[in-house]
């Protein structure tokens, strides 16, 4: 059998797609939907675990919280010591942090408390803060926060209120640059001294302890063992959290995914039902050629050429449509499914990453299924003697 | 090729063309740069907590391992249970309002 390409067919089965008009117009826009439906998904899931996993190699590798009665509560930092003794950790950092509800915009701003700007710590904040002088009385915050707080006009300070009651006036000292708008929109970073006095956390106390292990294997038995030693404490390692990661967006995407079954098998169940009760006149078509001299291959390749063409152009166009709403648009509607309700909201710029895995996923997924949807039922009637076919 | 082969083949062609025209335009224009990544590393090392802000009021996302998550999110026991199992042991808004 000769594997040439015949144009003739092909400029048959674009005949036979303009000839079935509405028909073959209602299919690419269904087609080009779900196209772009499922590739918009992938995409935005894609991207947003491409930016956590970019960063997730910088967070602790164990971090010690203290439980009591199954609450978190704060820790001692007294315990810092007894870390220090299990070999293979080699630094313990008691670190203080919440978030500060400000009822006024009903916002929780997450508030990190830092070593004084230590000096490690004012090189890194130089490297990412916009603009200002660090010192330990002020505060650096996130693009969302200066948002809440100019429109409560707080321009140069804000006033947090402590646990008595009274008013803690801290400087605005700089604002984190727009590079990193996802991770900080919601951030405020401050001396620990002066987050104490806010939250009222005691000198001898921690939110909780982040560890160092010095042989990157080891880490599980480290956590292990601080478990062991302090049965009360909920220790995380970095790999639970890429766990947890993994988790959220596969569920996420999976409320998608469960849509997009429905969505796909309405879109399965409407092609099964064109092609399988092929139309007296498709069967009328097809028993002509075949009286006219054309063999069932040519039957097949054409109905192939002509579904094949149809779903390629609707798959294209489907890739384009969802590049351009995902991060040209930025998915509008499909955004606020992962971003959440918050006023704090950071506009949606994910960064953009070409998947060819989901492009070769969706293009399995809807294009050959399409195509043998079509051919089959088309052979069915192929097969059938010409006469049968026409009476 | 008759009319019909030549203006299918050259709106396939320009389809092949937006697409590349647009992934090249999103790989300069919306892919992370280095300096951005490396910003990005920065501050996620200096402040040590995970997830993104654009979910800080999201329940199943936003610290969820770092914080008293039974009281600030209602859906998610801890990060381990990360199960509709989690769900049952949560304190559930919705139950006490259906009971009333």
């Amino acid at each position: 059998m000769s594997s040439k390409i015949n144009v003739y067919l092909i400029e048959y089965a674009l005949g036979s797609i303009i000839r079935q008009g509405h028909k073959s117009l209602f299919i690419t826009i269904v087609f080009t939907f779900l196209t772009a439906l499922l590739t918009s998904i992938f995409f935005i899931t894609n991207s947003i675990k491409y930016e956590l996993n970019t960063t997730v190699d910088a967070l602790p590798q164990i971090i010690v919280q203290q439980t009591k009665a199954s609450r978190v509560t704060e820790v001692d930092i007294s315990i810092t010591d007894k870390l220090l003794d299990i070999p293979g950790i080699t630094s313990v950092n008691a670190r203080v942090w919440g978030y500060y509800y400000f009822a006024n915009a009903g916002v929780n701003f997450t508030l990190i408390g830092i070593d004084e700007f230590e000096e490690q710590y004012s090189d890194t904040l130089e490297g990412i803060v916009k603009k200002g002088e660090l010192n330990s009385s002020g505060m650096v915050i996130g693009s969302g926060v200066r948002k809440i707080m100019n429109s409560s006009y707080y321009k140069d300070y804000f006033n947090f209120i402590k646990p008595d009651g009274k008013i803690k006036k801290v400087e605005i000292l700089g604002q984190f640059e727009s590079d990193i708008e996802l991770e900080s929109n919601d951030m405020i970073v401050m001396s620990k001294d002066t987050l104490r006095e806010i939250f009222g956390i005691e000198e001898s106390k921690a939110t909780d302890i982040v560890v160092k292990v010095a042989n990157l294997e080891e880490v599980g038995t480290v956590a292990l063992k601080i478990e062991q030693m302090f049965p009360n404490a909920r220790v995380i390692t970095n790999d639970d959290m890429k766990l947890s990661y993994e988790n959220i967006f596969n569920y996420k995407s999976g409320i998608f995914l469960a849509l997009f079954v429905i969505a796909i098998f309405t879109f399965f169940i409407i092609i099964y039902d064109k092609m399988s009760g092929l139309s007296s006149e498709q069967k009328r078509e097809v028993g002509i050629l075949k009286a006219i001299g054309w063999r069932v291959e040519d039957v097949l390749k054409e109905k192939f050429y002509e579904s094949l063409i149809l779903s390629l152009f609707a798959y294209i166009l489907g890739v384009i449509l969802a590049l351009a709403y995902v991060y040209i648009f930025n998915a509008p509607l499909l955004r606020d499914i992962f971003i959440g309700y918050s006023d704090l909201k950071p506009t949606f710029e994910i960064s953009f990453i070409l998947d060819f895995q989901t492009l070769f996923l969706v293009f399995f997924l809807s294009v050959p299924i399409y195509v043998a949807a079509t051919i089959i039922p088309s052979w069915k009637v192929a097969t059938l003697e010409a006469d049968d076919v026409i009476r | 090729m008759n009319k019909k082969s030549k203006i299918t083949f050259y709106l396939f062609s320009l389809l092949g063309l937006i697409l590349i025209t647009q992934v090249l335009y999103l790989n300069s224009s919306k892919s992370m740069s280095a300096d951005a990544k490396e910003k990005k590393v920065l501050f996620v090392g200096l402040t040590g907590l995970p997830d993104l802000a654009f979910s800080s009021q999201s329940s199943y996302i936003r610290h969820r391992s770092l914080s008293m998550t039974s009281d600030i999110y209602s859906l998610d026991g801890c990060l381990r249970e990360y199960d509709s199992a989690t769900y049952v042991i949560a304190n559930s808004k919705i139950v006490s309002k259906t009971n009333e």
